[in-house]
């Protein structure tokens, strides 16, 4: 158990060696699985991985914060909540004071209740080497399923989340089995910033569970965009992301029903802006 | 791999050397028997092998024993002094929150996280904390009960939910 | 044993609380001890199959391999099970499912227990598995078991009664309605679990966790060859059962093993995965239902279809498919019916007992046939139940006169009343912004105890100890229930003694005397009557000897108080440890048997439907209400609020009670929502608890609960069953609460946010 990152490179270069930080996830799938990696290394005491950052127009997430320290985080609750919504809708509290947002990123699950808010919100991942560090936009992050762009002797330090203090409204919702312990069927998060007219400014959209990785839909949002938050123009784009998905079936789901609900989700923006507690003064 | 440890559990500090590879909840149950640590899951699934880490609710299913290494932990044995109940503990026994049991130590460590992030949760927010642990049993109405309870009555002058 | 004494005066408190929440309380899972082996199962992990060969010689080069047993190791008739003994504890000729067990490995640590199963090979050669209900009952279908006489079909039945095609003719009105029903899972918190040693006196000491410890020493004896005297069996704390150990689970396994390593204790305990792939579930049913009923909706004739998958093995599956057609036609006055049952077999996972016990099945079918009938009459669900509940002193559906404690209609009355009935209109109509609610009802009924032929019988001891304090040997395990502590109640009402002078022995079969299975909502009536009998017997014995020593002049003056004797005239006081000192041993002790009464109807001839225990004489009843909330954009069917009206006699310990109800009203909404425990064949696809989804803490509702004043005069203080009841409620409550929510009835249970959407599509929402 490495401390420091000074620590951790040597072991990094061992054949075989595999890394966690909350163990929510690795730990479990090992179990599971079979074969145990030669060396597995755990994160969770490198001290240069712990915290969150205000750098004015962003905001820095280290990547062995748990979910519930960002939970607990002032800045995430007022300026970021749409992801702290999705972060409440993780595990279970126990789940969320071991697993790590580095964790729910790099295991890339297209169920991975963190990624829609960090795809809206154009976040930015921070790899480390020995030799060099490296910026990548979420999306160019997550390759697949379980799949990332990170090398073998890289980690993820952090996430940089811009503030977006244009959208106005942040909404998530999370679609599972049961309202605790439960692996996304699919969700939605959306960032829109809306006119005091009621009139789509711009929009940003990430739906979750309906894709091999996060999907963001440009065709839906160009409905949306210019146009009333009323039900009839969602329901347009409720259509057009029903063409956008492409979910499969598994023992949670069947593909129709995420189609049919990604689609379904929008109607939910239209609900009286003052019934939702995710309004940011402008 | 052998690795060695130190750590405190239950207040007394401990030393020793076992497999690096071995859960936490293995090493409280069968080196220390511990076993009011359930195991009902093996995933993180269920809650019933809560500990508490530096007082923040762990689960010692997915957890590799080295990662105890300076830390303080508590078991459910750890929580009483021996003569009074944890206030809730004795919460859980005054408002029939307990049936058959094998869930009970772990809500009662995952009762004290919540409180210690909220003094003051609703029933909604009680059930929001309380919904990483599975129970069978009951319906989960009385162990509710049970932490409105400890909630509303603390002890004259008193943190409601000391630990250790 | 813990110091702690809170308020132990009123039986309040439950006495095994302050164990369980110290984490003091040892339960089976917990014993390990040193130079402990662990033992672990081989399964078969294919359906159907027969045996050919296992092949164990990579495994037992390991090291820390002690041996791997297999049926070859087994001196005894290696087949268990409760009516029919169709189970093998170690395959000897074919697989049936894929939970079968196939070889035994006992090894020095878990490690390498996990390491040589792996290296196990089985050679199976695969047969044709019978995988639909109903295809097992075709002719040409595969054999599960090739020598029993009726094929695929374990047990089946019939009821008949009055002229049923005629009174069809003659109705109103006529509703069909077709349902099916699920595997569900127990999901008992703690997994199997035992641990076993061979004395060195060559008694087998076991610990398990069962339901059933008496009737498990028979079946591990017969199965193993040993002579029943040699085995002990010890229940500790149960970390729930719900059903799912009444029966063999890890008891023959574990013995086998210590047999194999005299001296050394042996572990069992299975993890989740293996729970859920061997361990029996709530037999999955399809009931077909037709009714009818006159224009004033009084029902006329009743036709029913019961199909219960009972899977690979007995495992008492025609004991379950009984109760279900006993309690095919509900608390209900109906003067024709025509009533079928099949359990069949299949190598689907396997069936068993479980809360419940076959009656959750026909009650969603038939409480959702009741609602359809009314809407087509127009008359409200509660004023239908009205015009058709029982009433003390009627034949009840299947023609069993009602002669013990009925208090359907009472139920309804408080229904009626509620709030939750009275304001239902208002509720539904403040729906928010894709939300619909309804609110839906279904009346319960549940026998209790074991019918006509086995006989329910338990037998209490108690004993007044050197102290002074009274000790209460119990066969009668407590799960989780609280029935012990209704015990110590019971006792201490009679013997006029606070909680704190009055101990529990729990089940141990060298120690206890047999009480039967903690099952059938009998505990508490049965033990709880011998228990009565027991404590007045020594009540009185306390009572002569403290009248001798004060030199009374009549029996009555002398009472029995808190730790002593008095004698009234005089205040004069002696403690019991002085009484316990004076009397002989053998008069320290009262042992008591009581067996429940039966029902004296027949309504069917057949002996194996008797045996099988049809009918019962003694019934609790009650009305469930569920509020529901539908969400339109997803699916999602959240339950509000849910009211439960109780007949259970009288209720003794009101917070037991409760807890016994909420319990059953989250273990039926779970079924009614979320629970669906599913195979593809050979393999399990809710293999764990991320899978399998029980309700957590935020998806249930707070729940109440209302007892009717009621008094069973045959009962221990006036109580009936509680223990089931609850959970034959939540489905067809929650079932038609969605119909009135939005008109959208489903074929089958869980209520998944898909299946709802999907029918709400159909319906054009």
């Amino acid at each position: 158990m490495p401390e420091s990152l000074e620590a951790l490179w040597p072991a990094l270069e061992e054949p075989d060696t595999m890394v966690y930080a909350g163990g929510t996830d690795v730990l479990v799938r090992l179990r599971s699985g079979s074969g145990q990696p030669q060396q597995l290394i755990c994160l969770e005491r490198l001290r240069e991985l712990q915290g969150i950052e205000d750098h004015g127009d962003r905001v820095l997430i280290k990547a062995g914060t748990s979910h519930a320290r960002i939970l607990d985080d002032p800045i995430i609750q007022t300026r970021l909540p749409v992801l702290a919504r999705a972060v409440k809708s993780l595990g279970s509290p126990p789940i969320r004071n071991m697993g790590t947002i580095g964790g729910n990123i790099c295991s890339a699950s297209p169920a991975g209740d963190t990624l829609p808010p960090l795809y809206v919100l154009q976040a930015e991942v921070a790899l480390r080497s020995r030799t060099a560090d490296r910026r990548l936009p979420i999306g160019d992050f997550i390759k697949g399923p379980g799949q990332t762009a990170i090398r073998p002797d890289e980690i993820l330090t952090g996430i940089w989340i811009p503030k977006n203090p244009e959208f106005n409204r942040q909404h998530y919702e999370k679609v599972g089995q049961r309202k605790a312990l439960a692996i996304s069927i699919v969700s939605l998060a959306a960032l829109i910033e809306l006119t005091p007219a009621g009139m789509i400014e711009d929009i940003r959209l990430a739906w979750g569970s309906v894709g091999p990785t996060v999907v963001t839909a440009p065709e839906v949002e160009a409905v949306l965009r210019g146009r009333p938050l009323r039900l009839e123009v969602l329901k347009e784009a409720a259509e057009a992301t029903r063409r956008a998905v492409s979910p499969i079936d598994d023992i949670r789901a069947t593909a129709d029903y995420r189609r049919e609900v990604a689609g379904n989700l929008l109607y939910r923006l239209s609900l009286r802006v003052e019934t939702s507690p995710e309004i940011l003064p402008r | 791999m052998k690795i060695r440890l130190s750590f405190r559990l239950n207040g007394n500090p401990i030393e020793l050397e076992t497999d690096a590879e071995r859960r936490v909840v293995d090493l409280l149950r069968e080196d220390f028997g511990f076993t009011g640590t359930k195991e009902a899951c093996g995933s993180g699934e269920c809650g019933a092998c809560t500990i508490l880490v530096e007082g923040e609710s762990r689960l010692a299913c997915l957890m590799r024993v080295g990662q105890l290494e300076g830390r303080s932990v508590l078991t459910i044995e750890g929580l009483s002094d021996g003569k009074h109940l944890h206030p809730v503990q004795q919460a859980f026994v005054e408002a029939g929150a307990v049936q058959c049991g094998f869930c009970t130590p772990g809500l009662i460590l995952g009762t004290i996280d919540l409180l210690r992030r909220n003094p003051r949760p609703d029933r909604e927010e009680i059930r929001e904390g309380l919904s990483g642990n599975l129970c069978r049993c009951t319906g989960f109405q009385k162990i509710v009960d049970a932490v409105e309870k400890v909630v509303s009555s603390p002890a004259e002058g008193s943190d409601p939910c000391p630990v250790g | 044993m813990t110091t702690f004494s809170p308020d132990l005066a009123n039986f309040s408190v439950r006495f095994d609380a302050p164990g369980k929440v110290t984490g003091a309380e040892k339960y089976a899972a917990d014993y390990y001890g040193p130079d402990l082996v662990w033992a672990g199962v081989k399964r078969a992990g294919a359906a159907h199959a027969r045996l050919k060969g296992i092949d164990c010689r990579e495994a037992e080069k390991l090291p820390g391999i002690l041996g791997i047993l297999s049926h070859k190791d087994i001196r005894g008739t290696n087949r268990q099970g409760i009516i029919r003994r169709d189970q093998p504890v170690l395959v000897d000729d074919k697989v049936r499912y894929p939970g079968d067990a196939i070889a035994l490995v006992l090894a020095e640590n878990r490690e390498a227990l996990g390491r040589a199963l792996g290296l196990i090979r089985v050679h199976l050669e695969p047969l044709p598995g019978v995988f639909d209900l109903e295809a097992a009952l075709a002719e040409d279908a595969p054999l599960i078991h090739e020598h029993h006489p009726e094929g695929n079909v374990l047990l089946k039945g019939h009821l008949l009664r009055g002229e049923v095609r005629e009174a069809f003719q003659h109705c109103a009105v006529l509703v069909e309605f077709v349902f099916q029903t699920p595997y569900q899972e127990h999901a008992y918190l703690e997994t199997e679990a035992g641990w076993a040693r061979m004395e060195p006196d060559g008694s087998l000491t076991l610990v398990a966790s069962t339901q059933t410890p008496f009737r498990d020493c028979f079946e591990v004896a017969e199965a193993l060859g040993l002579d029943r005297e040699t085995i002990r069996l010890k229940v500790p704390a149960c970390g729930g059962a719900f059903g799912g150990k009444d029966g063999i689970t890890v008891q023959s396994l574990l013995a086998l093993a210590a047999l194999y390593c005299p001296g050394r204790p042996v572990k069992m305990w299975w993890d989740r995965e293996e729970s859920f792939t061997v361990s029996c579930k709530r037999h999955p049913a399809r009931l077909y239902y037709r009714l009818g009923a006159d224009s004033e909706g009084r029902f006329q004739a009743l036709e029913a279809r019961l199909h219960y998958d009972t899977g690979p093995y007995d495992h008492l599956g025609g004991a379950v498919m009984t109760l279900g057609l006993e309690h095919a036609g509900g608390p209900y006055r109906l003067p024709n019916i025509d009533l079928k049952a099949w359990a069949v077999y299949t190598n689907n996972p396997l069936s068993g007992p479980f809360r419940g016990f076959g009656v959750p099945q026909v009650n969603a079918a038939l409480e959702q046939t009741i609602d359809l009938l009314a809407r087509k009459l127009n008359l409200s669900p509660l004023e239908i139940r009205k015009r058709n509940a029982v009433v003390a002193g009627d034949q009840n559906a299947i023609g069993v006169h009602l002669t013990a404690s009925t208090h359907l209609q009472e139920c309804l009355a408080v229904l009626e009343t509620h709030p939750l009935w009275t304001g239902k209109e208002a509720w539904k109509a403040s729906a928010g912004p894709f939300k619909r609610r309804g609110v839906g009802l279904a009346c319960v009924m549940h026998g209790q105890g074991y019918g006509p032929v086995v006989p329910d019988v338990a037998t209490a001891k108690i004993e007044l100890t050197g102290p002074g304090c009274f000790r209460i040997y119990s066969g009668v395990v407590d799960m989780g229930q609280g029935n012990s502590h209704t015990y110590l109640q019971i006792a201490g009402e009679i013997l006029n003694q606070p909680q704190s002078r009055l101990e529990i022995v729990r089940p141990d079969t060298r120690e206890t005397l047999p009480g039967g299975s903690a099952s059938a909502s009998r505990t508490t009536y049965t033990f709880g009557r011998a228990l009565i009998e027991a404590a007045q017997e020594l009540k009185q014995k306390i009572r002569e000897k403290g009248a001798e020593l004060f030199g009374a002049w009549d029996l009555e003056e002398v009472i029995l108080m808190p730790s002593v004797v008095s004698h009234v005239p005089t205040g004069w006081k002696i403690p019991l440890s002085r009484i316990a000192g004076e009397l002989a041993p053998e008069d320290c002790l009262a042992i008591h048997s009581f067996q429940a009464p039966i029902a004296l109807d027949r309504p069917s001839p057949d002996p194996a439907l008797q045996l099988h225990g049809l009918p019962h004489l003694i019934f609790s009843y009650g009305v469930h209400l569920a509020a529901v909330e539908v969400d339109e954009l997803t699916g999602l069917v959240e339950v509000k609020k849910y009211l439960a009206v109780s007949d259970c006699g009288r209720i003794i310990n009101p917070r037991i009670f409760e807890q016994q109800i909420q319990g059953g009203i989250a273990q039926g909404l779970g079924y009614a929502l979320t629970e669906e425990f599913r195979v593809e064949q050979e393999k399990v696809l809710t293999r764990d608890l991320a899978a399998y989804i029980l309700p957590t803490a935020l998806d249930l509702p707070d729940m109440e609960s209302v007892p009717v004043a009621s008094f069973e005069p045959s009962g221990p203080l006036g109580l009936k069953g509680g223990g089931e009841i609850a959970v034959d409620g939540p489905l067809p409550a929650v079932a038609n609460a969605l119909a009135e929510a939005c008109g959208i009835r489903l074929s089958q249970n869980p209520f998944t946010p898909e299946r709802v959407l999907r029918a709400l599509r159909e319906q054009g929402v």
